[in-house]
């Protein structure tokens, strides 16, 4: 890429930033509500791209490793915890379950895989609903503090706003590293072609395992910012329609583009919330709006821009390759 | 990222218009509820009758001259979900807030009701709910902790049932009668010889009415949503378990007679709102529901249309449209039929938001709900 190309992206990038730093300072409770749901949800979504969209692994559970997170946090800060110490678990709890997760995705690939991740999802669920000494059951658990961040209390939606904000910024550099790793190539091998990433020497069994549990981890720290955001878990959000939900996000984003879980979460968490103006038809004609979108470009929305930055970059170098052959002739 | 600047655009147009004040224009109501998911059958009944109430007060010139004007948010069934939309309706600063019908959802939401002190008229039946010290939370039917006693009460001075099996649906609604009516059988000294959890949506009850069978009750209490109480009431019948079958409002309800036809004949309980109570009031409602909407409506149909109503007879008493003490208001005040005949039946709200009314024990006899007895109001 050229060297203004990149500057360009680099001062994009910052507007971007810029943006949802200043501009949510004017918003309403319900704005800055749904803006960080947005945050949140992309932390999970981003870290389903890992486990499929990079590594090919499918899963139907992340929206359950949400739910893990999401309790964990929970419990630990109504019983006094500080939302860092209790993130922490949230995210070494998912990141162990995870790993537990990958071992069946070391003997089963695709379809199958699918239906085991489901089957844990909905053990999850049950597990969240029936162990009530643990979970508060069907009650759930209300009254979730939210947290004092270096002395700041994030109470107010603002300030949690930016603490989803900030957490997002931390995952995002921390995937972006790691994509750019020797181990996000590893989990891209994986995904394009195991038996020949194993014969140049990749530990495909370790990496499959790391992939979910990073995956996983991901989500965890989702569900722990999830909990203290609205205050009051039940197993209800957290059952198989939230795997189901944050799977649309990657594909509609963009599966394995690394900004495909920002624009899928926002088309799933802000989309619904525009079309609210047509009351009872909302949801059939975000259904509707989806299903468009992935006839006409199963790769996502990044696909598109994608497919669109690969053609003129075509059309430049054939132009090019034109001058050239025109100049050498002139030449002899 | 364009549609992140076009959702500021938007918002920025929310808040605006939510600057308008309430002094004189149409009186604005929001309501949150279950439009789609899990309570999808709640949230439509309610959302029914909340438009037929305030298209009949309109037709009538409205409040105190002022016309009512309603929103509806879905909250998809969800707690989250139900949050954002209530922050919403309370960002547009509405007179009165009204639902949401999931017990979950109420408790996620309460506290902002309470926050903005803006009073909440909602649907939930769960008992914590009004024990939370919420000075803006109100019922519009009655809470678990007082229907639950009645039915416990019927089983042990009319049936003399020593012992009882209970089956119960495992989510909120369930699980929260559930619990009541086992510490209620626990102080009368019945023995709970079967505890039977349930699913929603579960299709064969053929394990569970086996167990029933096998543990032999005086009576069966039987907890579930509309659909499966028909599916449970078929298997009993089926598997020919003889025991007075009793329920809370759910079972004796006109959807599962229709469902489980013959079987559900000499399903009992008690019932705080039906279409089908011998009150001129709700046989009228009923009539227009029907018209309207081409069905009749459950408990929930009733508490949507009672809402509106509840801020009506409290507005009317005020005499002026005023948010802030509507609250103070309705804590307390009795509203009579013959005065607010909206109310469909004299009413008593206390100061936990709490409802006193009339209660209905009824029996399904030939496939029809026919009342045995009418609980009178306590106060």
């Amino acid at each position: 890429m050229s060297a203004n190309g990149r500057y360009l992206r680099i001062a994009a990038g910052l507007v971007v930033i810029a943006a949802l730093i200043a501009i949510p300072a004017n918003f309403n409770r319900y704005g800055l509500f749904i803006l960080s749901q947005w945050a949140v949800m992309t932390i999970a979504a981003m870290g389903l791209n890992l486990t499929l969209g990079y590594a090919g692994q499918v899963s139907l559970a992340q929206g359950a490793f949400v739910g893990v997170g999401a309790y964990a946090s929970a419990i630990l800060t109504t019983h006094g915890w500080p939302l860092p110490a209790a993130l922490g678990v949230s995210i070494l709890t998912s990141f162990i379950i995870g790993w537990l997760l990958g071992y069946p995705a070391l003997r089963v690939q695709h379809h199958y895989l699918a239906f085991v991740t489901l089957a844990f999802s909905t053990l999850a669920f049950l597990v969240f609903r029936n162990e009530s000494w643990l979970t508060g059951g069907i009650y759930g658990i209300s009254n979730i503090p939210r947290p004092h961040i270096f002395g700041f209390a994030t109470n107010k939606p603002l300030p949690f706003y930016y603490l989803c904000l900030g957490s997002l910024a931390i995952v995002s550099l921390a995937v972006w590293w790691l994509i750019r790793s020797p181990w996000g190539r590893a989990f891209m091998s994986l995904r394009e072609n195991p038996l020949r990433a194993q014969s140049l020497g990749v530990d495909t069994r370790r990496y499959t395992l790391m992939a979910f549990a990073i995956g996983s981890a991901l989500g965890g720290v989702a569900g722990g910012l999830y909990a203290p955001l609205t205050q009051y878990i039940d197993p209800v959000p957290f059952n198989l329609s939230l795997s189901l939900d944050l799977l649309m996000m990657v594909i509609v984003g963009g599966s394995g583009f690394f900004f495909g879980p920002f624009l899928g979460a926002m088309i799933a968490v802000l989309l619904p919330e525009w079309l609210r103006f047509t009351q009872g038809y909302y949801l059939m004609l975000y259904a509707i709006a989806v299903i468009v979108l992935l006839i006409w470009s199963p790769t996502g929305i990044l696909g598109i821009l994608d497919r669109f930055l690969a053609n003129r970059r075509t059309k430049t170098a054939s132009a090019l390759r034109a001058v050239a052959k025109s100049r050498l002739e002139t030449v002899q | 990222m364009r549609p992140t600047i076009l959702a500021g655009a938007l918002f920025a147009i929310g808040s605006l218009s939510a600057a308008f004040a309430q002094s004189s224009g149409p009186i604005k109501l929001a309501d949150v509820a279950e439009l789609s998911g899990g309570g999808a059958t709640v949230g439509t009944n309610w959302k029914n009758g909340i438009d037929l109430a305030v298209e009949e007060i309109n037709a009538k010139g409205g409040i105190l001259g002022r016309k009512i004007e309603v929103t509806h948010a879905d909250s998809q069934s969800n707690p989250g979900v139900a949050r954002a939309q209530v922050q919403k309706a309370l960002d547009d600063e509405p007179y009165v807030l009204l639902g949401p019908g999931y017990s979950g959802s109420v408790k996620v939401t309460a506290p902002l009701a309470a926050d903005a002190g803006i009073t909440q008229i909602m649907g939930g039946e769960a008992a914590e709910l009004t024990q939370m010290g919420d000075k803006f939370l109100f019922r519009t039917s009655f809470g678990q902790q007082s229907s639950m006693p009645k039915v416990a009460k019927y089983i042990n001075d009319e049936l003399k049932a020593r012992s009882v099996a209970v089956v119960w649906v495992n989510n909120d609604f369930g699980r929260g009668g559930r619990d009541v009516i086992v510490k209620e059988f626990g102080r009368l000294g019945i023995t709970v010889v079967a505890d039977q959890s349930t699913e929603a949506g579960q299709s064969d009850f053929a394990a569970d009415v086996s167990k029933i069978k096998a543990a032999s009750p005086d009576a069966v209490f039987i907890y579930l949503n509309e659909e499966e109480s028909a599916r449970i009431l078929k298997e009993i019948k089926r598997q020919g378990v003889t025991a007075p079958l009793i329920g809370e409002t759910t079972l004796v309800g006109q959807k599962v007679i229709e469902l489980a036809g013959g079987a559900a004949n000499g399903a009992r309980g008690h019932v705080g709102l039906t279409t089908d109570a011998p009150v001129d009031l709700i046989k009228q409602f009923r009539d227009k529901f029907v018209k309207k909407y081409n069905y009749v409506p459950d408990h929930n149909g009733i508490k949507g249309y009672l809402a509106v109503y509840m801020v009506k007879a409290t507005t009317d008493k005020m005499g002026k449209v005023d948010p802030k003490a509507f609250a103070d208001t309705l804590h307390g005040l009795t509203i009579k039929a013959t005065e607010e005949p909206g109310m469909l039946m004299d009413v008593t709200f206390d100061e936990h938001g709490d409802i006193d009314r009339q209660g209905f024990l009824v029996e399904v006899v030939d496939g029809k709900q026919v009342v045995t007895q009418v609980l009178p109001k306590l106060h």
